[in-house]
């Protein structure tokens, strides 16, 4: 499979950075249809596994939801890239979500993520994690986009 | 699309502005102004046009949203897109 947006790349977008980055690769990208897939890899390494749980490595939930939320940022910034250049903070709004099955070491978490409403000042994503493809977790999120200097306009 | 009674829609539209505002359906006046008097927030509001977006098959347009200050405005712009 062709990594359509790399490492670097994600490293580039995404505010989040080591040891808070859940995507590992962008696999797929449409602007049409407002989609993107990205992958994050999920290994016995990562330092999550420590606590949860000793002996028994299941991916936390809510790093579920960060991986999809890091999934919708870089899916708006490939759709609005004119304001995703200029490195705005992006609130989680709201997030309604359903875990259907436990994520562990050696699964590939493979997250669709498509563009419900876009705007320059926020967004709707609704977001479908699978493992295999068996739906483990989907999500509706909704988002803020803000400018770090707008706080000083009002 | 089929065309509904507007009415029905008006209904519809005030039970899931109440929902999401979570301010009871009597105390949501058309007059009452969302942010001052209903203590609505832009994330409420996103939620409001993407939940009304998907339930009506329309696209409200970015630039008309910052116009929209109560439940009439909604009402006014909902007629105009569905006109079409």
């Amino acid at each position: 499979m062709e990594n359509f947006w790399d490492i670097n790349k994600i490293q580039e977008i995404l505010p989040q950075k080591y040891p808070f980055l859940f995507v590992d690769s962008v696999l797929e990208l449409d602007q049409k249809s407002k989609k993107a897939i990205c992958l994050k890899n999920v290994t016995i390494n990562d330092y999550f596994f420590e606590g949860h749980f000793p002996g028994n490595p299941i991916m936390p939930g809510v790093l579920i939801i960060e991986a999809m939320a890091q999934a919708s940022i870089l899916l708006y910034a490939a759709l609005r890239s004119e304001v995703a250049r200029k490195k705005p903070d992006f609130y989680l709004g709201k997030v309604e979500a359903k875990f259907k099955k436990p994520v562990t070491a050696g699964d590939q978490l493979v997250i669709e993520v498509s563009g419900e409403k876009l705007m320059d000042k926020g967004g709707v994503i609704k977001a479908v994690a699978k493992v295999k493809g068996e739906v483990v977790s989907e999500a509706e999120i909704l988002f803020g986009v803000k400018l770090r200097n707008e706080n000083n306009k009002k | 699309m089929a065309k509904k009674d507007f009415a029905e829609i008006k209904k519809e539209v005030k039970k899931l502005v109440s929902e999401i505002t979570e301010v009871p359906e009597d105390q949501l006046k058309d007059e009452a102004r969302f942010t001052e008097d209903l203590g609505v927030d832009s994330m409420m509001a996103l939620e409001i046009v993407a939940s009304i977006e998907k339930k009506y098959k329309i696209v409200i347009p970015e630039d008309k949203i910052p116009t929209i200050r109560n439940l009439k405005n909604v009402f006014e712009l909902l007629e105009q897109l569905m006109e079409k």
